[in-house]
């Protein structure tokens, strides 16, 4: 097996830049990410655009580019399409690379698993055509694949800049729902002069906006019972805004409200994990330097809690200096002072993160369903009234409750409806969601064929290697 | 409906979807690919039998299980398409019945 | 709190014993430190399995399989429980032997229930099996049952009958005044005539606060089970010699187990996987069913089990202290068992007797030997 100071998982903003600075302080690293090229899910395809013209994506998209090139060049060995099934808190990794399981192990291990959407679990949301903002960017960015006609729903800033790119590139919008609630506004509003230190930030997010409006897009707001229509597949969106219903005919629907932490391998790890009320997750319990309490696993970017990308790549650097004090390649003060920057960069990101996070806050309607045949587990087909009967048989815990319905028993292990059976539960219980808690989780990450399994461990060294 | 935005034809490859010829372009997703043809069902749903297709295109949601050459349940928004390949909808529900066997 | 007869550990032979107590009339309180169904018993492979029992087992197996046939019914609640028979395969001529020794065994006890069948039956059975495979042993009223289902049937059918069951209550100590059991838990204490340890893989610490020693020991069997696949094997599989054991529930899953073990850390309620092992239990799977190398795992888990030295439970009134009784030391079979052992223990309870002979269940079947 082969053996390394340090391994990331995800080449994200958060694992490059831990790699680029665990490299210059002479660690050797191996970076394994299961995508075929590095940049993670901001800057996916960034060193390598299928599109005619990458910079309609934002300089933001452009920037990644040279993070890329930095990070290539690094010395840390990237293994591209090498798919992490299995992390063990003793450092080791199992991943499937090029059809077979290999092996590593690493004195410090660092996940940078990045973020999902948060599911929108309204009717209709399994139809086919209905799919999620951060879909249609992934096409985007990777394939140059696009949906004319579309309609946007949902709130937060991920969408509009979404929406923003298509028009850009001429693809026609059918619509722009926003549900982001007239309370929000004043909520956030007391927020506001604290998060203006992050001026530049507020902006881009206006003008996206403003871009929006100026290109004569049809923008609802205020949008509440969401409901995608169609009987076999997505034929459009039915809402109601102050009362009033209103439809918009579309083929394809593309749903957001705001990203959380993909938990999969952190809870499978057995790290501890607490609710996080301002971004309405779960997120993996660190300290400042993204250690968990497993001194030699750390977390980093929004896999550990949702910092965006800037944040993500602070947060890689500074847990790259804890990670080389680990291997006593710097003293204590050296962590510190070299981390100092990028800590208070972190810190004072955060009015500005309070700000968002409270402006975008997910609705309880659009986090938890309210028709008792909206599906929650899109696996298993599990409904609402489903998980409701089998709390009224005394399944409790998520994991009994689980036992009892197979809700969350799926390939997707829970990814879709985890975080829905905590709110319910503890909507149900009338206890808080850290009461209620989460699936127990386990390894693999994803499915793995019995040949492939079957042939782990009879694969000889070198051919590992 | 699904569009591609480049327009040459430059590393086209053939793959074959339920059937169809499809041409796409080399180290495009399968799912991608299955988009553009206007094939967007990727399974079905295990109890109703429900058309499913893919939500999240980025590996977390498992609703784009597709067949693979004849390798069930492969996420087509993390797999590549390659010259030749086969890909169909999984139908795989819980009244599917095996091959004979033997 | 105060009952009758108070149950420790919320697993199937708590619950099971909780039903058949409430039946009687008896007030019952189930404590369990997790949620009812949170270990083995909720957790196992949901094996319903009368083939190739150990022979001091099988009164009591034969019996609970009788009950398990009515038990959606009798509980009012779904246990799962598909009769499927269970075939173990022989892989070769050796196996054949090992077989033929098995049922003249059997025919000389006068058990009928498990027949050899020869290849074309076995083909016939399970038409995707290796071609080599020369054919086996069935026994027609096996299947399989949903294990958290089955555990929580018994549960809720005690509860309509007045038992209490309480979740995240562990005992901590246990002691006798009088004529009572005193128990003092996390939460709460207790009071009762009768205290019932059901505590499966922590029965040994439940035995010692009652005054008992026993040479119990845990472990972590591993279990994977597959996405759906189309139906191709209708019994349960195992194999006379291999480690072979695999399902496919009516839903299209195929759980696979063989008994590889992973490790157990009971002191923090947790297991780890041995992912080698679990390579040879797919490896042995795809050998005697090739079609199941395309199969993909979906899950992989393990559960926390009590083994006795001789793999037999231990099902008796405690030895050095009134009014305890004792359940445990299943040996990784002991789902089956559940119905039976429930009923068992509440004639005990209530009137010192069982119908069948259990002293190979005894607590002390050690004590004397030099270990
Ligand atoms: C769909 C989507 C689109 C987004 N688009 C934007 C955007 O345009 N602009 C913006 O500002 N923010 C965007 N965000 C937010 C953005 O993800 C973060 O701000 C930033 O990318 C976080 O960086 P990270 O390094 O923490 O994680 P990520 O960039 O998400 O990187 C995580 C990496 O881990 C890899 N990975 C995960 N699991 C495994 C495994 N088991 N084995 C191997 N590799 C694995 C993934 O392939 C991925 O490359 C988006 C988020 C999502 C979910
Ligand atoms: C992976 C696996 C596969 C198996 N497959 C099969 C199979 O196919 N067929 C079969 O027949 N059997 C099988 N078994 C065995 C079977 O599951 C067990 O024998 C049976 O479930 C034991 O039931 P139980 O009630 O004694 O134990 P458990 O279900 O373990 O219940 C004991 C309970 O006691 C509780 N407890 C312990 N200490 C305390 C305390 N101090 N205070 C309060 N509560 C306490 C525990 O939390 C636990 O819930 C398998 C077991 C495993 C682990
Ligand atoms: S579309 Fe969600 S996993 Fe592929």
């Amino acid at each position: 097996m082969q053996a390394f100071d340090c391994a990331i998982v995800g080449a994200g903003p958060a694992g490059m830049s831990a790699a680029l600075a665990l490299t210059q302080g002479g660690a050797d690293v191996i970076v394994l990410d299961r995508a075929d090229r590095a940049g993670g899910q901001i800057y996916r395809s960034a060193s390598s655009s299928p599109l005619p013209d990458a910079a309609s994506l934002g300089p933001d998209y452009a920037a990644g580019a040279d993070l890329i090139t930095r990070f290539e060049r690094s010395g840390a060995k990237h293994l591209a399409g090498a798919d992490a099934w299995h992390i063990g808190d003793d450092g080791r990794i199992l991943f499937s690379y090029q059809g077979d399981t290999r092996e590593l192990h690493c004195r410090e291990m660092l996940l940078c698993p990045g973020a999902m959407e948060r599911p929108m679990p309204i009717p209709g949301w399994t139809l086919p055509g209905v799919m999620t903002a951060g879909a249609a960017q992934v096409m985007l960015k990777s394939d140059a694949v696009v949906a004319d006609g579309a309609v946007f729903a949902g709130s937060g800033p991920l969408l509009y800049l979404i929406v923003a790119q298509y028009l850009r590139l001429g693809v026609r919008v059918a619509a722009l729902v926003d549900t982001t609630p007239r309370r929000h506004y004043l909520d956030a509003a007391p927020l506001l002069p604290r998060a203006w230190r992050q001026v530049g930030q507020l902006r881009k997010g206006l003008s996206l906006l403003r871009e929006i409006r100026a290109a004569g897009v049809d923008t609802y707001r205020y949008a509440e019972n969401l409901e995608v229509i169609g009987e076999e597949t997505a034929k459009g969106l039915r809402f109601s805004i102050s009362g009033q219903p209103h439809e918009v005919s579309a083929d394809t629907v593309f749903l957001h409200h705001g990203v959380q932490p993909n938990l999969n391998m952190t809870r499978a790890m057995g790290l501890a994990h607490h609710w996080n009320n301002a971004q309405m997750c779960w997120q993996v319990t660190v300290d400042e330097f993204g250690q968990s309490a497993i001194s030699h696993v750390s977390v980093a970017g929004d896999g550990a809690g949702i910092v965006g990308a800037d944040g993500a790549c602070a947060a890689g650097r500074v847990v790259a200096q804890n990670m080389l004090y680990h291997l006593g390649r710097v003293s204590r003060t050296g962590r510190d002072r070299n981390s100092h920057a990028d800590l208070y960069y972190l810190s004072s990101m955060k009015p500005f993160r309070r700000f968002i996070d409270c402006l975008y806050r997910p609705t309880e309607a659009l986090r938890l369903p309210r028709d008792t045949e909206t599906l929650v587990c899109r696996c298993e087909e599990q409904s609402l009234g489903d998980l409701r009967a089998g709390f009224e048989q005394g399944a409790r815990d998520p994991n009994a409750l689980k036992s009892l319905t197979r809700c969350g028993m799926g390939p997707c292990q829970g990814r879709q409806c985890g975080h829905v059976v905590t709110g319910l539960l503890a909507q149900w219980r009338k206890e808080s969601p850290d009461a209620v808690g989460y699936y127990r989780l386990r390894s693999p990450q994803r499915l793995l064929t019995v040949d492939e399994l079957g042939r782990y461990n009879t694969i000889p060294a070198e051919a590992a290697k | 409906m699904f569009r591609s935005l480049q327009s040459d034809d430059h590393n086209l490859i053939t793959l074959s979807v339920n059937g169809r010829s499809v041409k796409a372009r080399k180290g495009q997703s399968v799912w991608s690919a299955m988009a553009v043809a206007s094939e967007v069902v990727t399974r079905k749903a295990a109890l109703s039998g429900n058309a499913r297709s893919a939500y999240c295109a980025m590996g977390v949601c498992f609703e784009c299980m597709v067949e693979i050459d004849g390798l069930a349940n492969q996420q087509a928004c993390l797999s590549r398409v390659a010259e030749g390949m086969n890909v169909s909808t999984q139908v795989i529900t819980e009244d599917t019945e095996a091959d004979a066997g033997l | 709190m105060k009952a009758d007869a108070l149950i420790i550990g919320g697993g199937i032979q708590g619950c099971a014993t909780a039903y058949h107590l409430a039946r009687k009339g008896v007030s019952v309180i189930v404590v369990e430190k997790d949620y009812a169904g949170r270990h083995a018993s909720g957790v196992n492979a949901g094996g319903v399995r009368l083939l190739g029992r150990d022979m001091a087992e099988v009164p009591l197996s034969k019996a609970s399989m009788e009950m398990w046939q009515t038990l959606d019914e009798e509980l009012g609640h779904d246990t799962g429980f598909r009769r499927q028979s269970l075939i173990n395969i022989a892989a070769d001529e050796g196996d054949l032997d090992t077989l033929r020794a098995r049922e003249a065994k059997m025919h000389e006890a006068g058990y009928a229930y498990e027949r050899m069948i020869d290849q074309a039956e076995l083909r016939d059975r399970l038409p995707h099996v290796n071609f080599d495979c020369v054919g086996g042993v069935i026994s027609e009223l096996d299947g399989y049952a949903i294990p958290y289902k089955a555990t929580s049937a018994f549960r809720l059918a005690a509860e309509n009958l007045g038992a209490k069951v309480i979740e995240g209550e562990e005992v901590l100590s246990l002691r006798r005044v009088g004529n009572t059991w005193l128990a003092q838990g996390s939460r709460n204490a207790y009071e009762a005539e009768a205290v019932i340890n059901c505590a499966g893989a922590w029965a040994d610490r439940i035995a010692l606060m009652i005054g008992d020693n026993v040479p119990l020991s845990h472990a972590a069997p591993m279990l994977m089970i597959t996405a759906r696949m189309p139906h191709f094997a209708k019994p349960v599989v195992g194999a006379v010699s291999r480690q072979l054991s695999f399902k496919q529930f009516e839903n299209g899953t195929v759980l696979i187990g063989g008994g590889a073990k992973g490790f157990a850390d009971r002191a923090n309620n947790r297991t780890r996987l041995d992912y080698a092992k679990l390579a040879a239990a797919c490896r042995t799977t795809a050998e005697f069913f090739p079609n199941m190398r395309k199969a993909s795992i979906n899950r992989m888990w393990a559960g926390l089990e009590a083994y006795m030295p001789d793999n037999l439970p231990v099902i008796c009134p405690a030895v050095n202290a009134p009014r305890a009784f004792h359940a445990f030391g299943f040996s990784a079979h002991g789902f089956q068992m559940g119905p039976i052992v429930g009923q068992v223990l509440a004639d005990l309870v209530t009137g010192g007797q069982s119908r069948f002979n259990l002293s190979p269940f005894r607590i002390d079947r050690f004590d004397r030997k030099v270990l």
